[in-house]
């Protein structure tokens, strides 16, 4: 077992792992923060999507040791306290995801595509989420979710 | 306010939206145990031997479990569909080999530990002694006389064998203009949900019960399934549907596991979840059929008869109703189309490849390719343009209900209204302009149409495929409600929708409603989710009880406010007399008056605020025609579909540049998200066409076992989706609504086909199989050539 510690959606936290675990099973069985999901383990669907220090990373394909000092974010870090992210709220009023199952590395993508670029094209977010994947709803309403919460960021400085 | 018909948001978004939507794996119950399985890595086999010892020693093992000593704890699983029923055959499905595995991925047995990883390292020291048998993974194959045998007891590997259609096919060829022979092949792709199986089974050894949570669609089927094959009484299971992550007809139950996780938690007395990791998933097949197919058609593009022989591979049989499928590829010709003569022979074949499992299309998919297919190889047979050619054909609006040749009894439509829509949205004429000028350049771009009719809310008598659902709607105290179904939800928000129609009929805010879904200890006995049955029959019957509970609200309510019962109306979540608002009461305050002022002002009434309703839509009919057909829907969406491609004739590539579906699904309950399954549903036909297939080696062992090998589309493969509606309601349902999410495979997949077959014109291509990845194209362009 090795001790990591971490800040997990701005608290800091202290877990013991075996240094084989996977980032996502550290997340889901010893922070028990299910809303971060497992799809595939060959990093291909994004469903287990987190953010380390920022970065969107597939955490079924690192180590939960490799977590040592990280500001990690999950989709359970998305909202504050007064309620949901643009983001989130733009998924819901657009119809962004149906099962959910997918919702994690959607969201957290959209979230860091936003900050690098407040105004990014149709194209841009397709890029973004490109290696994200969802069966439920083949795309469209994504895509038209993170438009409309880039185009409502930018109304609200 | 009215809100069916408006795009309410789904009722569970900020629970999914936060990551709280509670999935079967997120659920950890004290003393859990973890289950994984020992699979068949050969297709064919006798097992010799089943070793355990060094599996049970390993660390945390509690349990190995083999098929012969499951076969002493449980009995055989009962079949979704039975092959029986239909006048085919039965094998015995276990929920662990017994003395013979008859594909590759079968389960053998199964270890059970304190955690996943040790359990996966124990099933691994599990030595498993195989005498192969020869394996046939061809369905043409496994016809012959001399084909290995996957049951001893069967004289063939015919699961079933029926003839379809009516009318007198070998006269109307030999009268036709036109005569086009062809064979087309549909390659065995599946339904991939994000979510995989799973179960989480706890057996109460002090009451002797058992609770299932489980990624399922058919709760009460289940714990009936189970029932028989456990030997519980039904009484002593609850079945509870865990959020379910997609499911695509592929969690409607009939899978080994889900006896199997249940008999281990019973032998060990913890409970035990089991999670399908994503190679076990793949194993699940949604569709592989060839189809042998004739068509006739006169000069002014009539087609007077199609013949076709179909051979579906089931793969080995299972209790799953996948195997059915194939017979509605069958029934579903010829599907929109005045064709007078048709004539199907089926053959579903049992065959070494893992079994089929129900998907999105249930095989009218395989219809609906095949039928699109023949109108374009008619149309180009005569020179004629493909869209004229199906404006000729259709049923015209003013022929329904309109009575197929196999049968089907179409309620409504306007089909070349549809047409109309999608060639406007198209631009059909310039696009043809603009298709010969890039001809000219040496480009190849292709407009492929397709036709989709979806027969919805299916009943098969005798079997769980039910064509009514029942709902009860209970008032508290408070006049909050909770809205109670049979129907369940994998994604699509039909308990959204429910709850609109509710809000209507109750007329209580929308705020007030809860919908409870997939509980079998509290939801009424019902059937979940298949066929496009959501707000067909979970829809119709939360009106019902709905109604209901109004009328017993408007009673007391109007005895409160001093006026008789037709002088009032509920709405908004008050009771108020008609053209006087001001004079109201609440309704809060009338259920409590029910509840409280039982021998007062509410003694007129029964004192419950609750109902319970089943609706049944009409237009269904199981009593044989003079010709044996029966009539399974009350309702038939339909759509049309346009796709463009540009097709790389160097490298075989295929861009999608364009892509239009018309839709009629008739009264539309929640217009967002009908639209979004319709989304996903083409996008699902868009990979069945170009990228997605399970392939296995020569051995039946799966190669394309992870998204990595079986290729999802991406966003970025896709066009800009384009959706026309339009609506022409049903007869036959509560609001004329039609069933939803279903259609969009086959008719995406046979516009693409036919798409690309026009991008290839000038080398005469003719496309006779999906999914087409551009190895296939080049094969199709060097065959053309070669000719």
């Amino acid at each position: 077992m090795t001790r990591v510690n971490l800040t997990v959606n701005g608290r800091a936290r202290e877990i013991d792992v075996e240094t084989s675990k996977l980032l996502v099973h550290a997340i889901r069985e010893d922070l028990g923060l299910t809303g971060t999901h497992v799809g595939c383990l060959t990093g291909d669907c994004g469903a287990c999507t987190v953010r380390v220090d920022g970065a969107t990373v597939k955490s079924c394909s690192v180590l939960a040791v490799g977590a040592e000092g990280a500001d990690l974010t999950t989709i359970e870090g998305l909202a504050g306290e007064d309620g949901l992210h643009p983001v989130q709220r733009a998924f819901w009023d657009e119809f962004g995801f149906q099962c959910g199952y997918c919702l994690p590395g959607m969201l957290l993508t959209a979230c860091e595509l936003l900050e690098d670029d407040p105004d990014p094209d149709d194209d841009a977010i397709v890029e973004a989420i490109n290696g994200n994947l969802c069966r439920c709803t083949g795309y469209a309403a994504i895509v038209r979710s993170i438009r409309c919460a880039a185009d409502r960021m930018k109304d609200t400085p | 306010m009215t809100a069916i018909g408006t795009s309410v948001r789904k009722a569970d978004g900020e629970v999914l939206l936060t990551g709280r939507g509670r999935f079967v794996d997120d659920y950890v119950l004290p003393g859990m145990m973890h289950a994984a399985i020992v699979r068949s890595d050969v297709a064919h086999a006798r097992i010799t031997g089943i070793d355990t010892s060094e599996a049970e020693r390993a660390p945390g093992v509690e349990l190995v479990l083999t098929g012969e000593r499951a076969a002493r704890h449980s009995g055989p699983i009962p079949h979704f569909i039975d092959p029986a029923a239909r006048g085919g055959r039965r094998a015995e499905v276990r929920c662990l080999a017994v003395d013979k595995v008859v594909h590759a991925g079968q389960a053998v047995a199964a270890v059970v530990a304190r955690t996943r990883r040790e359990a996966e390292a124990a099933a691994g020291l599990v030595r498993v002694g195989y005498e192969r048998l020869p394996h046939v993974l061809d369905a043409d194959a496994a016809l012959r006389p001399d084909a290995p045998r996957l049951y001893d007891d069967w004289p063939d590997n015919v699961i079933l064998h029926n003839h379809y259609g009516t009318g007198d096919v070998d006269a109307a060829l030999e009268t036709a203009d036109l005569v086009v022979t062809e064979t087309i092949r549909i390659g065995r792709s599946t339904t991939a949900p994000m979510e995989p199986r799973g179960y989480l089974a706890s057996w109460d050894r002090f009451d002797e019960s058992l609770t299932v949570h489980g990624s399922v669609q058919n709760p009460h089927q289940l714990r009936w399934m189970l029932a028989r094959s456990l030997g519980l009484d039904e009484t002593r299971i609850r079945v509870v549907t865990a959020r379910v992550g997609g499911s695509f007809g592929l969690k409607m139950q009939g899978h080994p596991e889900e006896t199997l996780i249940c008999l281990l938690s019973r032998l060990t007395g913890a409970p035990v979840k089991w999670i399908e990791d994503r190679r076990e998933c793949f194993l699940s097949g949604a569709r592989e059929q060839v189809h042998r197919v004739t068509v006739g058609a006169m000069r002014d593009g009539r087609i007077v008869a199609v013949r076709d022989r179909i051979v579906a591979n089931a793969g080995a049989v299972t209790a799953q109703p996948g195997w059915a499928m194939p017979n509605m590829s069958a029934t579903t010709l010829a599907s929109g189309y005045l064709v007078p003569n048709v004539e199907a022979e089926l053959h579903v074949v049992a065959t070494n490849k893992p079994p089929l499992n129900a998907a999105r299309g249930f095989g009218k998919d395989g219809a609906h390719f095949v039928m699109e297919r023949v109108v374009d190889l008619v149309a180009r047979g005569l020179g004629a343009d493909p869209a004229r050619v199906r404006r000729v054909n259709f049923v015209p609006p003013d022929r329904f209900p309109f009575r197929t040749a196999t049968g089907l009894n179409i309620d409504s439509g306007d089909f070349p209204g549809l047409l109309d829509k999608a060639l406007k949205a198209l631009d059909y004429d310039a696009l043809r302009d603009r298709q010969r000028e890039l001809r000219s350049l040496g480009r190849h771009l292709g407009i492929g149409l397709a036709f989709e009719l979806t027969p919805e809310s299916a009943d098969g008598p005798g079997t769980f495929v039910s064509g009514f659902d029942v709902t009860t709607v209970r008032m508290n105290m408070s006049g909050g409600v909770t809205v109670l179904t049979g129907v369940t939800s994998p994604g699509g928000g039909n308990d959204t929708a429910i709850a609109q129609i509710v809000c209507d009929e109750l007329g209580v805010p929308l705020s007030w409603i809860q919908v409870v879904q997939g509980d079998t200890d509290r939801c009424p006995s019902g059937f979940g989710n298949f066929s496009g049955r959501g707000m067909v029959v979970g829809g119709g019957s939360a009106a019902l009880a709905a109604r209901d509970v109004r009328a017993k609200i408007a009673t007391v309510g109007a005895r409160m406010l001093g006026v008789s019962p037709d002088e009032v109306e509920v709405t908004g979540g008050v009771v108020r007399v008609s053209g006087e608002p001001d004079r109201s009461v609440p309704v809060p305050d009338v259920a409590a008056a029910v509840l409280t002022r039982a021998f007062a002002v509410a003694s007129e009434v029964e004192p419950v605020l609750e109902a319970t309703r089943a609706f049944k839509p009409g237009n269904i009919n199981h009593v044989p025609d003079e010709r044996g057909r029966i009539q399974p829907y009350p309702t038939y969406s339909n759509c049309l579909h346009a796709a463009v491609v540009e097709v790389d004739a160097d490298t075989g590539l295929t861009e999608l540049v364009d892509f239009v579906m018309a839709h009629d699904c008739g009264v539309v309950i929640n217009p967002a998200l009908v639209e979004g399954q319709a989304h996903g549903a083409i996008v699902m036909g868009l990979g069945a066409a170009l990228t997605e297939e399970l392939v296995y080696d020569d051995e039946g062992r799966l190669l394309s076992d992870r998204f990595k090998s079986y290729l999802l589309p991406r966003a970025g493969d896709l066009p800009k989706v384009r959706l026309e509606h339009q609506v022409t309601p049903s007869p036959f349902t509560m609001y004329g609504n039609k069933g939803a999410g279903e259609a969009g495979v086959g008719g995406a997949q046979a516009a693409v086909a036919n798409a690309i077959e026009d991008a290839l014109a000038p080398f005469g291509v003719t496309v006779t199989q999906v999914p087409l990845p551009a190895p296939v194209v080049l094969d199709l362009i060097e065959r053309a050539r070669s000719k």
